[in-house]
């Protein structure tokens, strides 16, 4: 019986470890859509996550953390496009300087603000959410699964997704139909640093309710293996999200059974190392991700 | 009368520093088709995307029906009503045909989907371009994209279309009909730049002509009162010498032997299907086909690239079937690919390039002899006159035919008994590409030649046989020389 209620509590705990790997992956997936890649939202992740908490901490206001965190987000989403797109640099490249960027400037702040340089303070306070039964679900995971599926709808039933992805596949002739590629580009690597600072947000002040250094852990990466999992569309992106908040959820239920923890915190990027190699094969990227597109 | 279009004085220089257009003046009147004819890297495609609003000029002005206009971006061209059909295509290749319409109709003015679907639908039953709306761009052929190119500029109410070397990918069938819609529109009062290197093309299809050479228009003529000699000679700014085949005396052994052979391409799609020909010593051998009828296959199974799935190849009697490029080079195959992508490693030098392939040949042991190999590159540059700033600049900042004239020339300076030539004279001007079919026709001296080209002059004039492959299949054999273009069009398209 006791098994049982463990098995229960994982599934749903699941869902509340998915939602930051789903926000993130979606983001992923429309910036991916529109031809640019940014490896930085494990950067984003972390830096939204310590904006969240900065901000609750100083505010006392959990709702305040979660706009600083989204806002966070975007920014680092525009200034990675602003790179990308406009200034031509190599996407990689630029991506790996935000996560640089944001580990060592968190870390930073965490000494300027608390004077520590693990974690800070645990924030007070409690997010909206709904109950079943004894567990209770996230308001904010619902609303990641709604954008999953606006984001669907977006991409594939309407005009401005169909031009989005038209920049993504061949931009030369989205630019002669009058798409403006660059436009839907810089916003797309907006929109998803949006998505991704909520996520950050979400795994600062709902799972963790603190900052510490690292916290994203590899989250930015597993969105990333996300995104080719689904094929570059959201509604799989929620599927293959909770395969992986399972996975972790799964590790911090073992660990707490059975010990074992260092062997079992490696089940979410091993799930991740096994997918990534059994769907190689199976999706196509977008035509033209992650080369600069120019006019001239 | 106002001229429809009037571009005075057009510069552009690219960020590069290239100058491509000196002061260029050009005029289209209502309702006329307007020939745009140079040779490659005249200026020709930088002065109509310059006309489209995809590129702004350096100086100069435009105006459109006596008005003047800046265009910043295609859309204001097509509120204009000019539209342009680039020579590779606008379209998405993973989207649907509807897709495409919509997204181009879309971006100029509001319409819901289904009107957009419906207005094609009726034009193409009015004017006999049909295409299928729900298949994907991909999966279409050359004649059909540039339909449904037409039919998007149509349905954008475009009274001003800009076809950019129309025919280059099209069947001489698709080409046919393609000048018959052009003269259907024409009396429904739309007006075309019909921008080409063909001489032919001008004559059959043009009502005035405007010649550009090294971004300079050096006239403007009624069709009607100049002759192909006459504007060939302005295009290319002497007259040219062409090669005349000498005919080769009886051809020799059998030197390569292709039998029953089959593969796929990349995507998995099958495109040779059973292909059976051989070539002899002293023969130049044509393949001539549209696009993708199998003969990239063919030419990467011969160097080594692809693997098929059935059938042999005997190299001077020994089976090669399946062996490495390397080993395909040690048994005498060079190859000149279609691309230069392939064909060289742009970002290393001219001199890495020359040698790339046999770097054995300049190596003491483990260590390059780079004086050796510049002497080999030096060897190239000035027997295929490559116009370079440093040996040991990267490839990648040569201009298109003087990486061409590398690529084909290291493979012509290299021992070797077969040579495969795909698309051997792309990108070259009209003096250079005569010097590269003179070495062809040359090589058969030392062995033989598989030529595959989309020139189908070129494969007329230098193939001793041509081929014809149609579908992945051998349709048919010609002798070459006979001129016999109407037969070979015929074949190409499948008409047996
Ligand atoms: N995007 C570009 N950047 C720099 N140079 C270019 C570019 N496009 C074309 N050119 C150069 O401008 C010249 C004219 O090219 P183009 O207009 O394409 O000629 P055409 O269409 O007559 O073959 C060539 O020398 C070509 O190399
Ligand atoms: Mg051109």
């Amino acid at each position: 019986m006791v098994e049982a209620e463990l098995w229960l509590f994982v599934l749903i705990s699941s869902l509340s470890y998915m939602t930051p790997i789903l926000l993130a992956t979606i983001g992923e997936i429309i910036t991916e859509r529109s031809g640019i890649v940014n490896v930085g939202i494990e950067g984003i992740l972390l830096s939204s996550a310590f904006a969240s908490v900065a901000t609750s901490f100083f505010s006392g206001s959990m709702l305040l953390g979660v706009l600083a965190g989204t806002l966070a987000g975007a920014l680092l989403g525009a200034l990675f496009g602003l790179f990308a797109v406009y200034l031509r640099a190599d996407q990689i490249i630029a991506g790996l300087a935000i996560n640089m960027a944001s580990y060592g400037f968190t870390v930073l702040g965490l000494i300027a603000i608390w004077g520590h340089h693990g974690a800070s303070p645990r924030v007070e306070g409690q997010l909206p959410y709904f109950s079943i039964g004894q567990s209770t679900v996230p308001l904010l995971t619902l609303l990641a699964i709604l954008i999953a599926v606006l984001s669907w709808f977006f991409l594939f039933r309407t005009r401005t997704g169909l031009a989005l992805r038209a920049c993504g596949e061949e931009p030369r002739a989205a630019d002669a139909m009058g798409v403006n590629t660059y436009r839907y580009r810089i916003a797309a690597t907006t929109l998803g640093g949006t998505l991704a600072g909520l996520g950050g947000a979400f795994l600062a002040l709902e799972i963790a309710g603190v900052f510490t250094r690292g916290m994203s852990a590899g989250m930015g990466f597993i969105a990333l293996a996300n995104v080719a999992f689904s094929g570059w569309n959201p509604l799989p992106a929620v599927f293959g999200a909770y395969v992986f908040g399972f996975l972790s959820a799964a590790a911090d239920a073992l660990q707490q059974e059975v010990g074992y923890a260092y062997l079992l915190k490696t089940l979410p990027y091993l799930g991740t190392l096994a997918i990534t190699v059994l769907t190689a094969r199976r999706s196509r990227a977008p035509l033209r991700l992650g080369v600069p597109y120019a006019r001239e | 009368m106002v001229p429809l279009v009037s571009m005075k004085g057009i510069t552009k220089v690219y960020a590069d520093g290239t100058v491509a257009l000196r002061g260029v003046t050009f005029e289209l009147a209502e309702g006329e088709v307007h020939a745009l004819l140079g040779e490659n890297g005249a200026g020709k495609t930088t002065l109509m995307r310059i006309l489209y609003g995809e590129l702004r000029p350096t100086a100069g002005e435009i105006f459109v029906r006596g008005q003047s206009v800046a265009f910043r971006s295609p859309q204001e061209a097509m509120r204009r009503g000019i539209a342009m059909v680039h020579q590779n295509f606008s379209l998405v290749p993973s989207f649907t045909v509807a897709d495409n319409l919509y997204l181009a109709v879309t971006s100029v003015k509001p319409m819901r989907r289904g009107e957009v679907e419906g207005r094609a639908r009726e034009l193409g039953a009015r004017l006999g371009i049909e295409v299928p709306l729900e298949a994907r761009v991909e999966q279409l052929s050359a004649g059909m994209k540039q339909r449904a190119e037409i039919l998007k500029s149509l349905l954008l109410d475009a009274k001003i279309i800009i076809l950019d070397e129309p025919t280059s990918l099209l069947t001489p069938l698709e080409a046919r009909a393609l000048l018959g819609l052009i003269k259907e529109l024409k009396a429904q009062q739309v007006s075309f730049v019909y921008v080409t290197h063909k001489l032919r093309e001008v004559k059959e299809v043009a009502d005035r002509v405007t010649v550009l050479r090294k971004g300079a228009n050096v006239g403007t003529f009624q069709v009607s009162e100049v002759s192909e000699a006459e504007m060939a000679k302005l295009m290319v700014g002497a007259e040219v010498e062409r090669v005349r085949r000498s005919r080769s005396g009886a051809p020799g052994e059998v030197l390569l032997e292709v039998e029953d052979l089959a593969a796929r391409d990349d995507m998995g799609v099958e495109r040779l299907k059973g292909v059976t020909l051989s070539v002899r010593r002293g023969e130049v051998v044509g393949i001539a086909g549209v696009q993708g009828s199998g003969q990239k296959e063919l030419a990467e199974i011969l160097a080594g690239l692809r693997r098929p799935e059935r059938g042999k190849v005997r190299l001077g009697g020994v089976d090669v079937t399946g062996r490495s490029p390397r080993e395909m080079r040690r048994a005498g195959v060079l190859y000149s690919p279609e691309s230069r992508e392939e064909g060289l490693a742009l970002e290393m030098s001219l001199v890495e390039n020359s040698v790339l392939a046999r770097q054995g040949e300049h190596a003491s042991g483990v260590t390059m002899n780079w004086k050796s190999a510049e002497e080999r590159a030096r060897q190239i540059v000035e027997r295929f006159r490559v116009v370079f700033t440093d040996l040991w600049e990267r490839a990648r900042n040569l201009s298109g035919g003087n990486q061409q004239r590398l690529m084909v020339g290291r493979e012509l300076e290299s021992e070797g008994l077969l040579l495969i030539a795909h698309e051997p004279t792309q990108g070259l001007d009209v003096v250079s590409a005569e010097k590269v079919r003179g070495e062809i026709l040359r090589f058969r001296e030392r062995g033989a030649v598989l030529l595959i080209s989309s020139d189908l002059d070129e494969v007329l004039e230098l193939s001793d046989r041509i081929v014809v492959l149609f579908e992945g299949r051998v349709v048919g054999e010609l002798k070459g020389g006979e001129s016999d273009l109407e037969r070979l069009a015929k074949l190409m398209g499948g008409a047996l």
